[in-house]
């Protein structure tokens, strides 16, 4: 397993922490332009992800893991899809868990 | 003046003539009201025609009257209306006056038309000693067509004062120390600090004697269950000396006066009668036979139950009571009891109560063949009945059924049986209701949610060996299938048609038992001991037919072919090992069995469900947020 360049568990509000490094994150695809795609978090806030598509077919579910450009937007390197019975507050909660008490528990 | 006086033979007459159902074709009789006493808020009285005296009860309509003195005890009355019952369980019948009118003076004593020897005997104070010489109502032949009475002429015996006091004192303590503790204590106002009461009880049900050996020694102990005249129940139980004493003179159905019991609180693994406390009886105890005197069972007292709360006593040791609405009533059922080959009667009758919920209530012989023939005879008028004392079990979810002891009352004139009807006459009848045994089943579609409630992890189990001591304690948990032993009885061989176990016939073929037939073919269902692991600890499990099918993925006849196959792979391994490490969420219970005298913990699967991530997840957020809380509180501190 290759642990050299550990993403953090994200959600819309918190990719601003990671600017310029790399996050994981899942979102629901909300609609698509060329070159980008738009997707709702599991905190209800847009994320817009830039770089290479995912490849049909796709889930309603997907999690990118890339470069966070901005505190609204990441630059993708990989696409995996997650299902269409995820649960977004469970990993929502993750998210919170991950980044506050149990940080040390992570990267 | 005209002096106004029983009417000679009135009781006598009447009870011979059960054919008068009407007022109009009784003559109207007068009575002397002897005896008259509250129960409730209506009165009961002796009535008296100076030769019979019969048990009596106003209706509560009178009791303002009674209350106002226009009746009072030992005046006469003309009863215009009444009616002649039985005595629940008895042989003896009662008058239930609806409507009577007082006559004449209030006397001054009990009217008694028999031999004059009686007069030294006037005194009311001693009513029991009264009785003695009084002639016994049974005695008294009926000539039906002209309702003359005949009686034996009267053997008179005369008696010293010192014989009749032994006659009815026996055992118990001089008079002079009776009378003062002779008044009567109801059941309910009993206590462990209070000692100095008397009781007057029947025996509504005596266990047999039975002897032991403890750390302590030898003995012999037997109970008897005590029930006043408020329908209050207690249980009353002696030991060695006290038990000799008293066992022969207990005897079931008869009237005692006790007193000098000890009492202290129920010990709730063997309740089954309502009372927080029990009483004991030892050698200086008192128990005094009321001979002759009748005691009333009044009204039952019930403590209804509603149906969407009988969850919580099903397999309870605990007996309940119900009020309901008849929605349905079987036919009779002929039901072969194992213990015996004995066919006995059953009847199932489904009930609806405000809950909105439907249980099904089995009635057993008697109860099946009479009342319950009763019932489905009235079951399109939507009957109320009450009963008392039923076993909840857990068939079909939730299922009720009669004990011996059981009491069915039709109709009942309760205030909870008109609030019921006036339910269901304006709602209950058009609403759709829900039987409560359907929620209840954790192999129902709906159980999956009993897989998140309860939630522990095993070593919540194994740390506590005294777990499910009681009664089975009911618990979901996630854990990974981790050992199923190859070579063990895994299957036993059942009957198709009920699922017990049968036996193999002599020639070809399956005894059943339960269906007392024999089938050409049986079919194997699962029995199975599972070993089971989470990140806290193990233990074993025990999975029945449904369960396990579901973990191996196969039923026991699929799986019996496959161990029999010989071959390079064993499939029947392969079937175990794909079982292994798998994840499951459980439903179990817990229990204790006894082994050669010691006390082990046994756990079942009662439902077996695939894991459902999302579920989980949130039972772990939960989790960690309990804690996460306990920890800030405690760090406020």
């Amino acid at each position: 397993m290759d642990t050299s360049s550990p993403s953090a568990f994200v959600n819309g509000a918190l990719l601003r922490r990671y600017i310029g490094q790399k996050v994981r994150t899942v979102i629901q695809v909300i609609g698509s332009d060329t070159g980008s795609v738009v997707g709702k978090s599991t905190d209800d806030l847009q994320i817009v992800v830039r770089g290479p598509s995912p490849t049909p077919p796709l889930t309603t579910y997907l999690e990118v893991i890339g470069i966070a450009e901005s505190d609204n937007s990441i630059r993708a390197e990989t696409w995996t899809n997650f299902g269409n019975t995820f649960d977004p507050q469970n990993y929502n909660e993750l998210c919170k868990l991950a980044n506050g008490e149990f940080k040390h528990l992570f990267i | 003046m005209q002096t106004a006086s029983v009417t000679p033979d009135a009781i006598s007459s009447v009870l011979s003539n059960p054919s008068f159902d009407s007022s109009s074709d009784r003559p109207e009789i007068v009575v002397q009201v002897v005896d008259l006493k509250p129960i409730g808020n209506r009165y009961t009285f002796g009535a008296n025609d100076g030769k019979t005296k019969v048990k009596a009860m106003f209706t509560a309509s009178l009791t303002p009257e009674i209350i106002s003195g226009k009746i009072q005890n030992l005046c006469l009355i003309r009863l215009i209306d009444f009616t002649v019952n039985d005595i629940s369980s008895k042989s003896t019948k009662y008058f239930l006056v609806t409507k009577c009118e007082a006559v004449g003076s209030v006397l001054d004593s009990e009217i008694n038309l028999e031999s004059k020897s009686q007069e030294e005997e006037e005194a009311t104070t001693e009513p029991k000693r009264q009785k003695l010489e009084h002639s016994p109502v049974s005695d008294v032949k009926m000539d039906v067509s002209t309702g003359i009475t005949l009686k034996p002429k009267q053997e008179f015996v005369s008696k010293s004062a010192s014989q009749i006091m032994t006659e009815q004192r026996g055992n118990a303590a001089p008079a002079a120390r009776m009378s003062m503790t002779r008044r009567v204590h109801p059941l309910v106002s009993l206590n462990p600090y209070q000692g100095n009461w008397t009781i007057k009880v029947r025996v509504t049900n005596k266990g047999v004697m039975r002897n032991y050996k403890n750390a302590r020694g030898e003995g012999c102990v037997f109970n008897v269950e005590l029930t006043d005249e408020e329908g209050t129940q207690i249980q009353a139980t002696m030991f060695n000396d006290a038990a000799r004493k008293f066992y022969d003179r207990f005897q079931l159905g008869k009237v005692y006066y006790i007193s000098r019991g000890t009492l202290k609180l129920a010990n709730k693994q063997f309740k089954t009668i309502q009372n927080d406390y029990e009483m004991t009886l030892n050698d200086n105890s008192e128990v005094e036979e009321a001979s002759s005197e009748e005691m009333f069972i009044p009204e039952t007292k019930f403590n209804f139950i509603p149906i969407e709360e009988l969850g919580m006593y099903v397999n309870q040791k605990e007996l309940i009571d119900l009020i309901g609405v008849v929605q349905s009533v079987s036919p009779t059922m002929s039901i072969r009891r194992r213990t015996d080959n004995e066919m006995i009667p059953k009847r199932d009758i489904t009930l609806a109560d405000e809950s909105k919920k439907t249980v099904v209530v089995s009635l057993w012989n008697d109860l099946a063949t009479g009342i319950g023939q009763e019932l489905l005879d009235m079951a399109d008028k939507s009957p109320v009945i009450a009963i008392k004392s039923l076993k909840v079990g857990d068939f079909q979810g939730v299922s009720l059924s009669t004990i011996s002891r059981s009491n069915v009352v039709i109709n009942p004139e309760s205030p909870e049986a008109k609030k019921l009807k006036s339910w269901f006459d304006s709602e209950g009848k058009e609403v759709s209701m829900s039987s409560i045994g359907s929620g209840m089943s954790p192999l129902s579609k709906n159980g999956s949610r009993s897989m998140y409630t309860d939630r522990v992890l095993l070593s919540h189990i194994t740390s506590n060996p005294s777990l499910g001591e009681e009664k089975p304690v009911f618990l979901s948990t996630r854990a990974y299938i981790s050992f199923i032993k190859p070579d063990q009885t895994m299957w036993y061989q059942a009957c198709k048609t009920c699922n017990k176990k049968v036996t193999e016939a002599l020639d070809s073929g399956y005894w059943c038992e339960g269906c007392q037939k024999k089938y050409e073919e049986c079919s194997l269902r699962y029995i199975m001991a599972v070993k089971v692991t989470d990140s806290s600890g193990e233990t074993w499990i025990s999975s029945f037919n449904d369960e396990a099918e579901k973990i191996l993925g196969c039923s026991a006849d699929e799986l019996n072919k496959l161990r029999s196959e010989e071959g390079e792979v064993n499939e029947y391994q392969t079937k175990l090992k794909e079982a292994t490490w798998s994840c499951h969420a459980f439903r179990v219970s817990v229990t204790q069995n006894e082994y050669n005298g010691e006390k082990r913990q046994r756990v079942t699967v009662k439902g077996v469900a695939p894991v459902d991530f999302a579920a989980e997840t949130r039972l772990l957020l939960q989790d960690i947020s309990n804690k996460t809380n306990n920890k800030a509180s405690q760090l406020l501190f």
